[in-house]
């Protein structure tokens, strides 16, 4: 019975010992720490970590905590101080999709802090870049990472069919179609893949022209929207003549890249670093801008598909020095954009850091292009569009209206319901 | 049954194995890969293993988060079999029409889904100071209706009789509970930990709203981190997965026999 005693008691002392040991003291963190929330090592943290490291050389005692969130968490995690109204328990600053910078500060505004009158100087940022961040004329965000529209093509494949990257260049989705028809016969591979049931490549199309999906106050714009309906034709015919094909999800997707299956892509600059973890494929990769939409009022070759900004928390103890942290790092220093870029491929929307001979240094991969002054110079030609509250919710209704209509159903009719599913979800 | 149907039988069933063993045998292989290889659709082993392993753990604090799980399952799993195991129990053996009216409303509580009580209880949390915590981990929890009603359903078959006897030999109602009725309800126990545990080391979204410190971080939470990149490391991706399994994997073989049994609601 005593040995029985003696080791309930052991045990309940262990289980005791387990739990005190993890009560982690809340993170007091001097004056000098700010702690921030992204969400990719290869990429935005390591970003993070190295404006950390300059804003250090200048100041000894500032420390830098960087926690790795991924977005989906950053958004629940946000969602749930905001809503509890406990905003102590953000970090000092936060790294925020494009996309969901509008809905977030429109939403939460007391979870953000205004950085207009911060010191920064966003005129040093494309311009339809710092659109996203910016709510009724105040910025709340310091521009990051580039989405800029890049068409990529596998040269050899391109050769195959007799055509080079300069025929897929500043041309409309009407030749874009034909030549990828030819190729589909001459090779059997289609131009381009996307995912089922996305509106990426729609939105994108979108984007080109300045189009979106919301008038200027808020309200949907679907129906009699030009735009929107000849993107929708536009991707039906990529659809039916089997220049598009559609795959399950992104892992396909990615799939589709690296494993020759598809002859090319167009997306947001980034899936540039998947496309190169495939290095048997190096030298058979350039990159032009994409195709423009034909009868369409402001129809460019240019576009963007996402990108994040950086935003200061109302749970930010030392306001000033998250300013000033942000202010000559991320908006001021080219040195830090020249050392980011070689080894992640972090492509700024910092203007002044485009003129960097790191950026005008041609890339193996891509046969010698200067992939990274083709992508600035294309950011700089990107028309804005206008994003709001309900963004997600449309792109969503979208995305099954595109769903119905490549499988037969009638265009109009189908924006209709789209635009009347968001009307719904507005409320 | 004839041969014919035996076949079919067979047949059948191969087809099932193959359906639930696939999975995890492509998890295995996708983890010995380079990503390069699994993206391309390559479901035999490889021998990229090692260097997915260094890769992880050079990035990942993949020890501190095994740990983390480790330890909040553990000490969830103990304190939570305990608390409802009593419960359960207490309301099988000393019902009455009022013990009865409390188990149907905890029984309602399993109707609510956790999201719905997510920003009431992170409120309470945070204004007391739970969160990173490993209390404020394992407290909302600790004691699930499921569980009570699984401890309650099995008492139902614990003999009364020994209760009685017991009683006359002079045990108290507690030691009655601690040296009859858990021995003999063994599994039911396995089956409940095997539960309980599983669904601690499982846990994602609870964790995922109150550690907000880095080093608080459970497996899950890590898994979830490696696929938010622009690039996913899938070989990294499935060894991280398969580390995850593993604990989990582990419970259930050792305890699979007793687990059926307890669900069935056997007693020895």
């Amino acid at each position: 019975m005593k040995r029985r005693v003696l080791v309930s008691l052991l045990a309940a002392s262990m289980t005791a010992s387990m739990v005190a040991g993890t009560v982690v003291s809340a993170d007091e963190g001097g004056d000098n720490k700010l702690t921030v929330w992204c969400w990719d090592p290869a990429f935005n943290i390591y970003a993070m970590e190295e404006a950390g490291n300059i804003y250090k050389a200048d100041h000894p005692d500032f420390e830098l905590e960087v926690v790795e969130t991924p977005w989906a968490d950053v958004q629940t995690k946000l969602t749930t101080a905001a809503t509890s109204n406990d905003l102590e328990s953000l970090p000092d600053i936060i790294l925020m999709q494009d996309n969901a910078f509008q809905k977030n500060t429109l939403t939460y505004p007391e979870a953000f802090v205004a950085l207009t009158d911060s010191g920064i100087d966003f005129s040093s940022f494309a311009e339809a870049k710092t659109a996203y961040s910016v709510v009724d004329g105040v910025n709340y965000g310091v521009p990051f990472d580039n989405g800029t529209v890049v068409a990529a093509y596998r040269t050899d494949i391109l050769e195959e069919a007799g055509y080079t990257v300069d025929d897929f260049t500043d041309i409309t989705w009407d030749e874009y179609i034909e030549k990828g028809q030819d190729i589909l016969e001459k090779t059997g591979k289609p131009l381009l893949s996307c995912q089922a049931g996305e509106s990426d490549v729609i939105m994108m199309m979108m984007q080109s022209a300045g189009a979106s999906l919301f008038d200027e106050e808020g309200n949907p714009a679907m129906v009699d929207n030009e735009a929107l309906k000849k993107v929708m034709e536009t991707y039906k015919t990529l659809k039916e003549t089997g220049v598009l094909t559609e795959v399950n999800d992104w892992d396909q997707y990615v799939s589709s890249l690296t494993g020759s299956t598809v002859a090319g892509t167009i997306n947001g600059c980034w899936i540039l670093a998947s496309i190169q973890t495939a290095e048997d494929q190096s030298g058979s990769w350039a990159i032009t801008n994409m195709p423009s939409l034909v009868d369409v009022e402001g129809a460019t070759n240019y576009s963007n598909n996402g990108g994040s900004s950086w935003a200061v928390t109302a749970g930010c103890k030392n306001t000033e020095l998250a300013f000033d942290f942000l202010k000559s790092t991320f908006a001021g220093s080219v040195e830090l954009y020249e050392t980011i870029l070689p080894s992640s491929g972090a492509l700024a929307t910092y203007l002044p850091a485009a003129e960097s001979d790191v950026y005008a240094e041609p890339q193996e991969f891509f046969g010698g292009q200067a992939i990274y002054s083709l992508i600035t110079d294309f950011a700089s030609k990107t028309p804005s569009n206008n994003t709001g509250v309900y963004y997600y919710e449309a792109r969503d209704a979208v995305a099954t209206a595109i769903t119905n209509v490549v499988g037969g159903a009638d265009i109009d009719s189908e924006i209709q319901v789209a635009q009347e599913t968001v009307e719904f979800q507005m409320g | 049954m004839t041969k014919g149907k035996k076949i079919l039988a067979y047949g059948v069933l191969i087809i099932a194995s193959f359906i639930s063993i696939f999975p995890l045998y492509w998890m295995v292989c996708a983890a010995t890969n380079t990503s390069l290889d699994v993206t391309r659709g390559r479901i035999i082993p490889g021998t990229h293993l090692i260097e997915n392993f260094k890769n992880l753990v050079s990035q990942y604090n993949v020890a501190g988060a095994m740990w983390n799980s480790f330890r909040y399952a553990i000490v969830l799993t103990i304190i939570s079999m305990f608390i409802c195991s009593l419960a359960g129990y207490g309301f099988e053996i000393y019902h009455d029409k009022g013990k009865d009216l409390v188990m149907s409303i905890i029984l309602l509580a399993m109707m609510v889904p956790f999201a719905a009580t997510l920003i009431p209880l992170y409120r309470l949390f945070s204004k007391v100071g739970l969160l990173n915590s490993a209390i404020g981990f394992i407290l909302p929890t600790i004691s699930t209706p499921f569980l009570i009603m699984m401890f309650r359903q099995s008492a139902r078959s614990f003999p009364h009789d020994i209760i009685e006897a017991a009683r006359m030999d002079g045990l108290g109602e507690f030691q009655i509970f601690i040296r009859m009725f858990i021995p003999t309800m063994r599994s039911t126990y396995a089956a409940a930990l095997t539960i309980t545990f599983m669904n601690a080391w499982n846990n994602y979204l609870w964790p995922k709203v109150i550690m907000t410190d880095k080093n608080s971080i459970t497996m899950p939470m890590l898994v979830a981190n490696l696929k938010e990149g622009y690039v996913t490391d899938y070989g990294m991706l499935m060894l991280a997965v398969f580390l995850c399994t593993i604990p989990t994997a582990i419970i259930f073989f050792f305890l699979q026999k007793n687990f059926a049994e307890g669900i069935t609601g056997a007693v020895k």
